[in-house]
């Protein structure tokens, strides 16, 4: 068979490597900073710079910039390799670097300018995902031309978690993005409360499945062996790895809405999957962690295995800590605390960020042709990163138990022992180590990016890394006597067919009976659509990422409904285009602020926006004086209400006209009452809307109540 | 939008076999899975898992 000479494309590599870093290094300091916006609120800086819009440009600059990075040059590099191919074509690869790295800087504006759509990790406004869209496509494209043409016969397992990747993060933008625009930046969603809840986190936890973590799979499952110099220990058991996680990890979604709202059924199912979703998950672990039989000497000199051990070892801690965590009962006592970000850090620091800062000193020196610049300072980066993340996660551990053992404890009369207050300055200490532990995490990656720095001008890039490799001969279809899945591991698109099939099946079958059983979602005659006022507060509320620290969903305990009201019920949501039950209390739930025992003046709201320290001493809630001063964008009003009507939602006809009127009469009472409280504004501020928003909050349910 | 896909999806007959005939598809697919993956012979075995190590030049280049 005649061998061909051809070049591996070595420049696109390095791009991708240079962002990774350099997103890398931002989206942590973002962290930094919003971890210490919880100890000095003053760092709260204008608008622009509030926790409410800087916590999702860390969450998205992370996930997003620094790890989508990380999966496109590692993907980009070993792709290539494992199909001894250069990339179809350089066009495509220029086009999806420069439109990803696009994407990152249009985030990076619009999320501190508070265009959001109000979603965990989906909070991008819709041209973003639409552009989103089409940079995936082209990498796809990109990616299977160049499986297409490769000159290996067989698609090594990385490839398989690769395309898995591709298809399910299509099928879950798509599906998540459903938004309905009522203007050029600006969109609903198009699910409502439950049904839009269970989106959410179907995509929110398939953003950790699929975006953190199979494509990292596929990494340790070609960069492991490469640094260890032998194979995998098992393929037989990545075999078993890859389908039973793609098939599980795609219903373990509601495991997030545990004791919420969300229909008991679906509860269950997103326990039971979770829960063996440890199964695949701890079989993945071993497979990398064995990789290593026989060379754990090496693993004392060598720094780059020890990054990918430690990498390893999160993935399992954090892979069983998950199953454990979907189990109701500890998440009665997890859920919305600081054990969660302990959960997440442990993925996001140990196991992303590890395996790729290994890859990164396994893979700059040999793509410039170098040696590494200092394996000192790479001890160094390894011990300040595995540092960094004890000192980030006992911390937020322990705030985690205190704060969820303050939330639920009694006196011996019955009352509840802590007001919410007491329980948030008490986490002051825990949030202050935290972002000692983050200091330390970033300070290593600082160094690494110092040591490639110094590597990368010891060498010259080999932009075109020379390669030879047999054609591959024509496939004549299944061989007589060959095994099905040897036929499937040869063919890309049936591998992509059939993992775009387990997904769907997943997906479906857990979305698509909230839709078709009305009983899931019970209708509760009282709840009305939002006033305008109360509509244009929510639109707010949502602009500043309130839901990032308060939560609308109050779980059946007895600790929760003493503290807040009644428990919160499925059928009060059916207007929330886009629900907002949130997932974290540093601040308390806000679902009945508007009724019962919570009810405040709207001069107390009116004061607290001000300055939220003047009537809760020790708040870490940044103060919002721009609602004092913003006005209310009432030329949007009508565009909004047509909106809502589209989606369903049961205005009268014509309401879009007059619903400026109705804006103004409710915010001149407002301002009315106010008036008594010796405060005097004008009617078409912003903080008029919020108050009317937060007013309105669990009062339809105390109506029937009544 | 979302409206017609509900009017749909609503009209599915017989749509609570649906949970059960996949459940049963994907437990025999892992039970296939499992016995292939048993089978598997190790000569193959050796040849897939040496993909990512059967590139010479790099081999070749030690940087620490």
């Amino acid at each position: 068979m005649q061998v061909e000479k051809f070049n591996y494309d070595n420049r696109i590599v390095r791009n991708f490597a240079y962002a990774t870093m350099i997103w890398g290094a931002v989206g942590m300091l973002a962290g930094l900073w919003v971890a210490l916006q919880l100890v000095f609120p003053a760092m709260n800086i204008t608008q622009y710079g509030s926790f409410g819009r800087l916590r999702p440009l860390h969450t998205n600059a992370v996930i997003f910039a620094f790890v989508g990075n990380g999966i496109f040059m590692g993907v980009y590099y070993s792709l290539q390799r494992l199909c001894k191919a250069r990339m179809f074509s350089d066009a495509l690869s220029k086009i999806h670097f420069w439109g990803w790295q696009l994407i990152i800087v249009a985030a990076a504006i619009t999320l501190p300018l508070g265009l959001s759509q109000g979603a965990e990790y989906a909070e991008l406004i819709w041209p973003i995902d639409l552009a989103i869209t089409v940079i995936w496509v082209l990498f796809g494209w990109n990616m299977f031309g160049t499986i297409i043409k490769r000159r290996e016969k067989h698609l090594y397992v990385a490839i398989w978690f690769y395309i898995a990747t591709f298809v399910t993060v299509a099928v879950l933008h798509l599906v998540r993005s459903g938004e309905l625009p009522y203007s050029w930046l600006k969109s609903y969603s198009f699910y409502a409360g439950v049904q839009d809840a269970l989106v959410q986190w179907w995509y929110g936890h398939n953003a950790v499945a699929f975006f953190l973590t199979t494509p990292y799979l596929g990494l340790m499952y070609y960069f492991m062996p490469k640094a260890a110099n032998r194979p995998v220990y098992s393929y037989r058991l990545s075999i078993i790895h890859f389908w039973a996680l793609i098939f599980l990890y795609i219903w373990a979604g509601p495991h997030h809405l545990l004791y919420t709202a969300l229909p008991n059924w679906a509860q269950s199912l997103g326990v039971v999957f979770s829960v063996m979703l440890i199964f695949p998950s701890w079989g993945g672990m071993i497979n990398g962690l064995l990789t290593l039989r026989g060379a754990w000497d090496k693993v004392r000199d060598d720094v780059i295995l020890k990054f990918m051990v430690v990498a390893v070892t999160a993935y399992g801690m954090a892979t069983f800590e998950g199953p454990m965590l979907s189990l109701k009962n500890v998440s009665a006592i997890s859920h919305y605390t600081d054990w969660i970000v302990a959960h997440v850090h442990v993925g996001a620091l140990g196991w992303n960020g590890m395996l790729t800062f290994g890859i990164l000193y396994w893979m700059m020196p040999r793509i410039f042709g170098t040696t590494l610049y200092s394996k000192k300072l790479a001890n160094n980066h390894f011990w300040l990163g595995t540092l960094g993340i004890v000192f980030y996660a006992v911390p937020m551990y322990w705030a985690g138990f205190t704060q969820s053992s303050m939330w639920k404890q009694f006196t011996e009369s019955g009352q509840l022992k802590y007001t919410f207050l007491e329980t948030v300055t008490y986490m002051k200490p825990f949030y202050a180590m935290r972002s000692l532990g983050g200091t330390l995490y970033l300070v290593g990656v600082l160094i690494m990016l110092y040591n490639i720095y110094k590597t990368v001008k010891s060498g010259k890039l080999i932009a075109d890394e020379p390669a030879e490799a047999a054609a591959l001969a024509k496939d004549s279809g299944r061989h007589t006597g060959e095994h099905w899945h040897r036929w499937i591991e040869r063919k890309p698109v049936q591998l992509m067919i059939l993992s775009l099939v387990v997904v769907l099946i997943g997906g479906i079958i857990e979305i698509v009976p909230t839709f078709m059983i009305k009983s899931n979602v019970p209708t509760i005659s009282s709840v009305k659509p939002y006033t305008p006022l109360e509509l244009q507060g929510r639109d707010i509320y949502v602009r500043e990422g309130c839901y990032t620290c308060h939560s609308q969903m109050i779980r059946p305990f007895r600790s929760e409904t003493e503290r807040y009201g009644e428990y919160s019920k499925a059928g009060e949501f059916v207007y929330d285009h886009p629900f907002q039950w949130g997932s974290k209390r540093t601040g308390p739930d806000l679902a009945r602020e508007g009724a019962g025992n919570l009810k405040k003046s709207n001069g107390w709201h009116f004061r607290h926006f001000r300055e939220p320290s003047s009537m809760s001493e020790g708040s870490i809630m940044p103060p919002y004086p721009i609602f004092l001063e913003q006005e209310i964008d009432t030329s949007e009003t009508a565009a909004k209400i047509r909106a809502m009507q589209t989606l369903g939602v049961p205005y009268e006809k014509g309401f879009d006209k007059i619903a400026n009127i109705n804006l103004m009469q409710q915010a001149n009472s407002i301002v009315e009452s106010l008036k008594t409280d010796s405060i005097r504004i004008g009617p078409n501020k912003e903080v008029i809307a919020v108050i009317a928003y937060l007013q309105r909050m669990g009062t339809d349910i105390s109506k029937t109540n009544n | 939008m979302f409206k017609f896909i509900k009017q749909y999806a609503e009209k599915i007959e017989h749509a609570q076999v649906y949970p059960m005939i996949s459940l049963v598809i994907f437990f025999l697919f892992f039970v296939v899975l499992l016995y292939y993956v048993k089978k598997m012979d190790k000569q193959s075995i050796a040849t897939l898992s040496n993909i990512p190590l059967d590139d010479k030049d790099e081999s070749t280049i030690t940087n620490l």
